[in-house]
């Protein structure tokens, strides 16, 4: 089959292109799949990660996947970062290292640190951020990471992409898995039968947690949406057909037209920021 | 035999990113056990430059759940943690003793503001 695919931005139209994707695939078994890719003139680099996540699901049931009639400046971002060589293109040079390349974990949290020390730490190319702001974004990153392996539940993995834009000072950073979902997660967990998006609302504030047992939980999304609200960045998660965001304390939430399988948090990050973070406690 | 056991985060995850629940888990079972035979523990953050919940509620946050407060408080001394950590590690006991003292009404108690909005509109 051929699939036709738009313009892909961090946006709600976005995330409903790449969930339409997986509504019209996702019974598809050895079959061909050619992504045109005609009409995608933008390609926000960071959807990378919840663009591979759908068609790593498309190969694990063995369908041939290829990506077709790319325009040259989204070839050359999708080139940069890693993510074309995976299907039959080349990996070109990162001149300026601003790309965070596209990447697959298994899940396992202890390549969690080593991650993020390589591509966020260690790195001459980064914007020169205060160090109280990389402290918090390593946290912040990390937090991302180890919620979708721990509340998942996914066997396929977890799915990263990132760009830096030094002139706008801004760092965007997206992580994908393929698991349950936040909506069925609660559900199964708690019993609660939420909304999609009033599932990511739960999730995100307050005490909640669906973790059970010995261990507590539920803190991880709501600081990482604080620290968003002091850096003034903003953070966008997806789940199931629920669309949630974050931007200057305001949360908007939406429904998408199909379902995303699994969840996607995306954050953009203020680099110029030199604030001094402190939690408050509640 | 010292009086205070020492154990030092750094050490046991070998990494200045203390990130990962299952790292975590590492420090809790020390922890656990040195609280069991009523010893007394120093926990140093020594070298740590990044936490996350995640972990310290695998490492500590879980105490809450087998020993007393008071325990914890009398046996466990936090040394050598960054003001931002502490405030982290703050947040991740208030949130423990709140999950332990009763872990369902912990969920229901959002569910019911949830349900509250639901009526506003």
């Amino acid at each position: 089959m051929r699939f036709h695919l738009p313009e892909i931005h961090r946006n709600p139209a976005g995330f409903d292109a790449l969930a339409y994707l997986y509504a019209q695939t996702k019974e598809l078994l050895f079959d061909d799949i050619e992504i045109d890719m005609k009409e995608t003139h933008w390609f926000d680099a960071d959807m990378c990660a919840a663009f591979g996540a759908i068609l790593y699901s498309l190969e694990k049931r063995l369908n041939t996947v290829s990506l077709i009639q790319i325009p040259l400046s989204v070839k050359e971002i999708l080139s940069k970062n890693g993510f074309l060589s995976r299907y039959g293109g080349v990996e070109i040079p990162d001149q300026w290292g601003t790309t965070i390349s596209y990447q697959r974990f298994d899940k396992n949290d202890r390549y969690v640190a080593r991650y993020v020390e390589n591509e966020f730490m260690h790195r001459s190319e980064i914007p020169k951020m205060s160090p109280e702001l990389l402290k918090k974004l390593s946290e912040s990153i990390s937090e991302i990471f180890v919620n979708a392996i721990s509340h998942s539940r996914t066997r396929l993995g977890i799915f990263s992409c990132g760009q830096f834009f030094p002139t706008k000072e801004r760092l965007d950073f997206t992580v994908a898995d393929l698991g349950i979902g936040i909506r069925q997660n609660i559900k199964d967990c708690i019993e609660l039968d939420l909304s999609a998006e009033k599932a990511i609302v739960w999730a995100t504030e307050g005490n909640s947690t669906t973790r059970g047992g010995n261990v507590p939980g539920g803190l991880g999304l709501k600081l990482l949406g604080e620290f968003i609200d002091l850096n003034h960045g903003c953070i966008k998660i997806v789940s199931d057909a629920g669309y949630w965001q974050r931007e200057n304390g305001e949360i908007f939430t939406a429904l998408l037209n199909y379902r995303f399988p699994g969840t996607v948090v995306s954050v953009e990050i203020n680099t110029a920021d030199t604030s001094a973070y402190r939690l408050v406690s509640d | 035999m010292p009086d205070r056991i020492k154990i030092s985060v750094f050490g046991i995850v070998g990494s200045p990113l203390c990130v990962a629940s299952s790292d975590g888990q590492e420090i809790y079972n020390r922890l656990n056990t040195a609280l069991e035979a009523n010893r007394e523990v120093a926990l140093s953050f020594h070298n740590v430059t990044a936490l996350t919940s995640a972990f310290l509620n695998a490492a500590i946050g879980q105490l809450y759940g087998t020993f007393s407060e008071k325990k914890i408080n009398s046996l466990l001394k936090v040394e050598n943690i960054e003001q931002d950590d502490q405030d982290l590690l703050d947040r991740v006991v208030d949130n423990a003793k709140l999950y332990f003292e009763n872990p369902e009404r912990f969920n229901r108690v959002f569910q019911e503001v949830l349900e509250d909005e639901d009526d506003e509109v």
